[in-house]
Order: C-alpha cells, then sequence, then structure tokens
C-alpha cells in the first residue's frame, strides 16, 4: 500500500515539474517581448532584454559639425559640442575609426584625420582643434562606447497605435470579431435548443449533417463564396464577413450547445412544459440561462478565432485604411518593418491585450462548459 | 543619435500628414525641370469626372504614400476618383479578386509570370497595338519591355497585356565609404578586383560581406539574384534566355557554375558575417545592418536598389552609404551586364479610366513626380533626368543606361513553382552545404514534372 502512494507522490511531482517548465517555457520569451516592447531601437540592439534593467554599453557614430561650424580661436580652428547632443550617458572609450572604435580612453588627446586633434571627455564634449582650416561640409566621424542608463518609454505604444496604423486596424478588428461572435450564438442556441428538444421528423439526419459539416474546410467555400457575395451586391463589406464567419463557425456552435443542453435535466423541461410554458419560455427562461457555460465557452472560441483570423479576412474584407484587420496589418508591419523588434514586439503586444482579458474574464465557464458539452 | 532619431519621427510624421492631404507634391507650372506640358495635353485631352477606379498592388508602406502622389495627378487632370488599395500579399489578393469576379481596375504586378498566369486565364484585357509601338519608341531597349509583357490569352492569342512601370536594380553592391577609407581599400571596378578586395579584407581580419536570404515564406530569394548576377558574369546573355526558358538546362554545367561562383562568395565562413551557416537564417532585411555597426561587421553587401527602406533611421544614401556597380570579369568580354525587375501594369477589368491611366503612365510627368522623391527609375527616354531627387538615384540610372545587357529577374520569369519555390529552397540547402550539381539536378527534376 506504502508503494502505491508512493508512486502516485512521485507522479504528481512530475506533472506539477512538467506543467511548471511549461508555463516558464512559454512565459520567458512573451516576458521578454513585453520588456522589449518599452525600449527603444537603440537599446535593442545594444544589449538583450534580461539586462534592461542595468546599463547599457554600446558603441554610437557622432558626427562632428562641418566646417561651417568651426570658431576661430587665436588662430586655432576649433569644433566643439557634446556626442550626446544633450541626452545623458558616459563616454568609456572614443576612436577615430570605425575598425577600431575603442582605441583611447575618455580624456585622452589624441591625433586625428588632416593634422586635427581630438579630444573627448567622459561626459561627451569634445574638443577638434587644428592649426589649419577645416574643410568639406560633412564633419569627421567620432565613435564613442558608451555605457547609457536604462530607459524605458511608451514612444513604441504611441507609434505603432498611431503612425503604423495599428490603432484603426484595432478598431477594424473588434467591428469584424463582436458581430462574428454574437450572431452564431443567437442562431445556434436557437437551433441547439429545437435539436435538443422539439420532436420532429429528420431531426437525427439534421444533428447528423451538423457533425458531417464539422469537418468541411472552410477554405473550399472561400471564392465561391466570395462570387456569391459578389452577384448579390454585398461584395468585400463588414456585413459579408459577418455572414461568413458565422456560416463557418455555426456547426460547431450547434453540435457543443445541442450537446450541452441535452444533457440538462428532463424533469425541469417536462414540468415548465406541464405548467402552459411554450416552447420559447422553456428556451428564454430556463434553457437559455442553464447553457450559460456552454454559451460563454463558445463565445471564447468564436471571439478569439475571429480575432486571430487573417485567411477570412483576406478574401472577404478589402485591404483599404478602412477594412484592414489587425492581422493584416501586422502582415504588412513584418514586410515593412520586419527587422525593428521595436516595433514587431509592441504589436504583438496590443494584439494580444484583448484576448487575454476576455480570456481571464471568462475562463472559469471555459472547462466547465467544454466538460460538460462533450462528456455526458 | 536622438536628434537623428527626432528627424526620424518628424519625416514619418511628414509622411503620414502627406497622406491625408492628397494634393500635388509639385504645384503644375512652377518648376521648370518637369513636363508640366504633358500633364496639362493629358488633362485636356481627358475628361474623366465621375468616374472611379480602383487599383491593387503590392507597395505598401513608404511607396504606398509615393504612388499616392502620382495618383493625385491623374485625379487633377481628369476628375477621376482613383483609390490605390495595395499592400503585402498582393499575390494572392488578386488571385482571390479575379476568380470571385470582383478584379481591380488595375493591378501592379511584379512578376510576368504572375501576369502571364492571369492572362492565360483570360482575366487581363490586351493594351492597344499602339501601346506596344510607344514602347519600343519610348522606353530604352522598348523590346525587351514589349517582350516581357506580351502574353498568350486564353485564346492562344499572342498580345500585349502589360506596361512597365517603375523598374529597379539589382547589381548593386552597398558600402560604407568611410570605412573603406579607414580601411584603405579602392571601389572594385572588375569581378577579379572583387575577389582580390574580399580576399584582402579577409587577410585584414575583417569580414567581407553580409549575406542573409531569411524572408519567411519567400526565404531564399535572395540567392537566386545573387545566382543570375553570377550567371550573366560567367555566361553570355543568350545562355541567360535559354537558362529562363529551361532550353538549357538547370544541371547543365553553365548554371552549375554560377552557382559556384555564389558560393565562393557565400560558403566561405571567412567571407560572410556570421559564418556560412548564418547566410540561411539571417533575414534579409536585417543583413545590411552588419554594414553600420562598429567596428564593421562587413564591408559590402549585394542587394537591389530598394534596401535603404531596411538601413538604420537617419542614414543618408550618397554619403552614410553608398553603392557601385556589381562588377563584371574583365577576361570574360560579356560587357557591363545589368540585372533588374520591375512592376507592370495590367488591366484587370476594361475601361475607359483604366485605359486612360494606363496612358497617363505614357506622359513624363506621371514618371517625373515619383523621380522626383525618391526610390525610382524608369527606363523612360523623354523624361528630365535632371527631375531624380537624389543624385544616387541619377547614378542607379545611369547604371541602367551604361549596361551593356539588362535581364529581367530570371526567377520572376520562370514557373512559380521554379522561381518562387525550389530555386529559393535550392539555394537555401546550397548555403547550408548541399552540392551544387545534385541541387541544380533536383531543381531541372521539378521543372521537367511540370511538363
Amino acid at each position: 500500500m506504502d508503494n502505491i502512494v508512493g508512486t502516485k507522490s512521485r507522479l504528481v511531482w512530475v506533472v506539477n515539474l512538467s506543467a511548471l517548465a511549461l508555463v516558464l517555457l512559454w512565459l520567458f520569451p512573451t516576458f521578454g517581448l513585453l520588456v522589449s516592447s518599452f525600449r527603444d531601437r537603440d537599446q535593442i540592439t545594444a544589449s538583450g532584454w534580461w539586462k534592461a534593467m542595468f546599463p547599457a554599453e554600446q558603441t554610437l557614430q557622432y558626427r562632428a559639425p562641418g566646417a561651417g561650424d568651426a570658431v576661430d580661436e587665436n588662430g586655432v580652428f576649433v569644433i566643439s559640442g557634446n556626442v550626446f547632443e544633450g541626452g545623458r550617458g558616459s563616454v568609456k572609450s572614443f576612436g577615430t575609426s570605425a575598425r577600431d572604435p575603442g582605441a583611447f580612453p575618455a580624456g585622452e588627446t589624441v591625433p586625428a584625420d588632416d593634422g586635427a586633434d581630438l579630444t573627448v571627455l567622459q561626459n561627451g564634449d569634445f574638443r577638434l582643434t587644428s592649426a589649419t582650416e577645416f574643410e568639406g561640409r560633412r564633419g569627421m566621424r567620432i565613435f564613442v562606447t558608451s555605457v547609457t542608463p536604462p530607459r524605458f518609454t511608451f514612444e513604441n505604444y504611441g507609434r505603432v497605435l498611431g503612425a503604423e496604423g495599428l490603432g484603426r486596424a484595432f478598431l477594424n478588428t473588434m467591428t469584424v470579431s463582436i458581430p462574428a461572435t454574437v450572431i452564431p450564438i443567437l442562431v445556434a442556441a436557437f437551433a441547439a435548443y429545437a435539436l435538443a428538444w422539439m420532436e420532429f421528423p429528420g431531426r437525427a439526419l439534421l444533428v447528423a449533417g451538423v457533425v458531417g459539416l464539422l469537418v468541411v474546410p472552410l477554405q473550399l467555400a472561400l471564392i465561391p463564396l466570395l462570387k456569391l457575395h459578389n452577384e448579390i451586391g454585398l461584395g468585400k463589406s463588414y456585413l459579408g464577413i459577418w455572414l461568413a464567419h458565422t456560416g463557418f463557425g455555426l456547426p460547431l456552435a450547434v453540435y457543443l450547445l445541442r450537446n450541452y443542453m441535452v444533457g440538462l435535466p428532463r424533469e425541469i423541461i417536462e414540468s415548465a412544459r406541464v405548467d402552459g410554458a411554450t416552447d420559447f419560455q422553456i428556451f428564454l427562461k430556463i434553457i437559455l440561462p442553464l447553457s450559460f457555460p456552454a454559451l460563454a465557452s463558445f463565445a471564447i472560441f468564436q471571439f478569439l478565432w475571429t480575432w486571430n483570423d487573417l485567411l477570412v479576412a483576406l478574401v472577404f474584407l478589402g485591404n483599404t485604411q478602412d477594412q484592414l484587420v489587425m492581422t493584416g496589418q501586422l502582415k504588412e508591419l513584418m514586410g515593412s518593418r520586419g527587422g525593428d523588434w521595436e516595433i514587431l514586439a509592441t504589436s504583438a503586444f496590443v494584439t494580444i491585450a484583448v484576448p487575454l482579458v476576455v480570456f481571464f474574464a471568462m475562463q472559469k465557464y471555459l472547462v466547465r462548459g467544454l466538460l460538460a458539452g462533450s462528456v455526458k | 543619435m536622438k536628434a537623428r532619431m527626432m528627424a526620424g519621427a518628424a519625416m514619418l510624421a511628414l509622411i503620414a500628414g502627406g497622406a491625408q492631404a492628397q494634393d500635388l507634391k509639385f504645384t503644375p507650372g512652377e518648376d521648370a525641370r518637369f513636363h508640366w506640358d504633358s500633364y496639362e495635353a493629358f488633362g485636356a485631352a481627358h475628361d474623366l469626372s465621375g468616374q472611379s477606379l480602383r487599383i491593387d498592388g503590392p507597395w505598401g508602406g513608404i511607396d504606398k504614400e509615393l504612388f499616392q502622389s502620382v495618383i493625385a495627378y491623374f485625379e487633377a487632370a481628369t476628375g477621376a476618383d482613383v483609390e490605390y488599395t495595395g499592400g503585402d500579399g498582393f499575390e494572392q489578393r488578386v488571385m482571390i479578386d479575379v476568380e470571385a469576379g470582383s478584379p481591380p481596375g488595375l493591378a501592379v504586378v511584379p512578376q510576368p509570370g504572375l501576369a502571364a498566369d492571369l492572362a492565360a486565364r483570360g482575366q487581363l484585357a490586351p493594351l492597344p497595338a499602339t501601346t506596344a509601338d510607344w514602347l519600343r519608341e519610348n522606353y530604352a531597349a522598348g523590346q525587351s519591355w514589349v517582350d516581357l509583357a506580351t502574353y498568350a490569352g486564353a485564346d492562344g492569342q499572342e498580345a500585349l497585356y502589360g506596361f512597365f512601370y517603375k523598374v529597379d536594380v539589382k547589381s548593386l553592391v552597398w558600402y560604407v565609404p568611410e570605412n573603406f577609407e579607414d580601411a584603405g581599400y579602392d571601389v572594385p571596378e572588375t569581378m577579379e578586383d572583387l575577389r582580390a578586395l574580399t580576399d584582402q579584407i579577409v587577410a585584414d581580419g575583417d569580414t567581407p560581406w553580409c549575406i542573409g536570404l531569411g524572408s519567411g515564406p519567400a526565404t531564399g530569394w535572395p540567392a537566386t539574384d545573387w545566382v543570375e548576377d553570377m550567371m550573366l558574369r560567367v555566361n553570355s546573355p543568350a545562355d541567360y534566355d535559354a537558362w529562363v526558358a529551361n532550353d538549357l538546362k538547370f544541371d547543365d554545367p553553365k548554371v552549375v557554375a554560377a552557382i559556384e561562383e555564389f558560393g565562393w562568395f557565400a560558403r566561405n565562413d571567412a567571407h560572410v558575417a556570421g559564418g556560412a551557416g548564418a547566410v540561411g537564417s539571417t533575414d534579409f532585411r536585417d543583413s545590411p545592418k552588419g554594414l553600420f555597426q562598429f567596428p564593421p561587421q562587413c564591408y559590402m553587401h549585394r542587394q537591389a536598389s530598394f534596401i535603404p527602406s531596411f538601413f538604420p533611421e537617419g542614414t543618408f544614401v550618397g554619403e552614410d552609404v553608398d553603392f557601385f556597380y556589381f562588377p563584371a570579369y574583365a577576361d570574360r568580354d560579356l560587357g557591363r551586364p545589368v540585372l533588374g525587375a520591375g512592376t507592370l501594369f495590367v488591366v484587370t477589368e476594361d475601361s475607359p479610366v483604366a485605359q486612360a491611366f494606363i496612358e497617363f503612365l505614357q506622359t513624363p510627368i506621371a514618371h517625373e513626380v515619383w523621380m522626383a522623391q525618391s526610390g525610382f527609375l524608369t527606363p523612360h527616354k523623354g523624361v528630365n533626368t535632371e527631375t531624380y531627387g537624389d543624385p544616387t538615384l541619377r547614378k542607379m540610372g545611369d547604371i541602367l543606361l551604361e549596361a551593356d545587357t539588362f535581364r529581367f529577374d530570371g526567377s520572376d520569369l520562370m514557373p512559380g513553382a521554379i522561381g518562387a519555390g525550389v530555386f529559393w529552397t535550392g539555394m537555401v540547402d546550397y548555403t547550408a552545404g548541399g552540392d551544387a550539381a545534385t541541387i541544380a539536378a533536383e531543381i531541372q527534376r521539378t521543372w521537367d514534372s511540370l511538363k
């Protein structure tokens, strides 16, 4: 007996540890993205997100002003300024050649091009002196290896929502997702009640038909359906995509809700009938409140699916500003700003914000509704 | 650094602002460099008020704003209402749209292969015969542009279906002039020099090249450009044409030699930043960044004329970074071949306003407005090259004009399964260490299976 108990507890440990490992595996990169979304481009290139809390060492190129800004100080020509241009930082070392950007420690005076001398102080002030006049419109390059303090910013979010057009796309996605979640639930709840509790010939066949539809890939229907929309004058519009999402979501919705409703106690419904309630009253007053977990779990599914959907949106909606959904906008950003991690990380967080809220607000119904619907 | 970023942000804000105000970038009649007479004449000949046109194409982001600034002139001249709805995923979108019966009026197609496919399905309206004559007369190497846009329709009848507008030069090597100065390198004039420079940089303890093939589902395409460029540098233009048409087999020793030329650059750990193993996995948009690091991760980057969009913000082309022509072998006597690409306008739904827009693209002003901004090259001989917005564009234009041979990007002309399929993946396998002859033979097998 001791043996068995021992095995069991060890198994529990294994399960818990693997769950923990999986959670960490998912959370770790997500957290990294979150941190990155608050850092600016220079910091991201200079150091990894796990170093975000520490001062970062990075090598910058600063271009000194051209000959036009030189000042004549008693026969010596001087160009001066600050390599941080007013920003904060501290120079560790500097150089005049890209091949060896950290050649000299801060504070030293070293020979630069064309007989000039260069000094860079720790606070970033530099002084370029020459006995002869400077030439050229473009000044020389000064490379500094600097230590910049950690900095976090909301600029990325402002930029993504405004200039990069994600704000508008966010609203478009909302316009698609909310009706595309509500309409199928309304239709499916009625249908599920009828299939579960109303006696009529061919009911079993209809249920079988719905189950059969579950396995039809929606990709098959895309072009013919769009053709139909074009012929009846819907074209590429929000109404079109609501109808499409409704159609694609209905089989699962009807199946899930019907299975749940069949499991409700027959006695309640029959006693209501005896008391003279009509089918509509039974549906509204008894079935609907009792089916809330199933409705909620389907709503989460449908909402997440329409929120993350790209394929259906690409087909049934145009790609103008007022119709482009967030997944489409993200895809565009990947193309045009594929190397800008701060933009992509920020976009990712804007995208997952709503699904996260929906999931945490309704997750207690998710498991309950699913289990109740499938395991009878 | 900060001031630069602010400048970048200010520029973005300017661009965003320009998108909302659909007014004309350059006031008609004001700047004498522009052919305003062509604008006036076009406006006088066309009155399309109340008509509308939808154009779909692959240009998103900044290119979209620029193209919209060109459209604004068409709208002002004719009174028509034109909407450009392009962006990422154009290739799939246009197929869905024409199949479902809601095509745009005009489509801007980046691959002639796709346009040929649409024409064969009977989804395109042919352009009038006079357009072909116009192209022969007014475009540099006019006949080749006509040939590239002539396809068989659904009835098998050959006709001109596309009008090329906006071309790219691909045979460019990008470098940072000041890094070259610091290290004492000269811009190579011949392929022999380029190879010597590569060896020289390695001998100096640095890395000469940044090469990245990553591009999501299209990973591998930058390698096909390399191979095409090499094809033109070790084989004759006739061989190149035969190769694109598969009259010269993919596993022919001539093609394998071109692939191995590319391998000399990309498969040597000392030649590429991050080593040969990183070539396949580095994103092509990230790869040029090595040029701008200190100390530089690499000194050269071979990429088409569009790549400055992916340089760090605040980089001035022509000053911070410049380019030189990807040179040819001095001892092979193949001239100065140039590889390029371009976008062509096709009529997906015929209407007077769509045809008028194609006519508008024949006016010099439609080219000059974009030239005067950025990222636009044209083979139109009637434009005033003074209007090029910056000297680098003019330099690219010169490369185009000085070319002895101009060839269109071969992978865009090959069947999709090859040029946008096994050629890409095959080149990724090759950089990962596969054998050139074996990979070429595999690509040829796929091509055979298509016939």
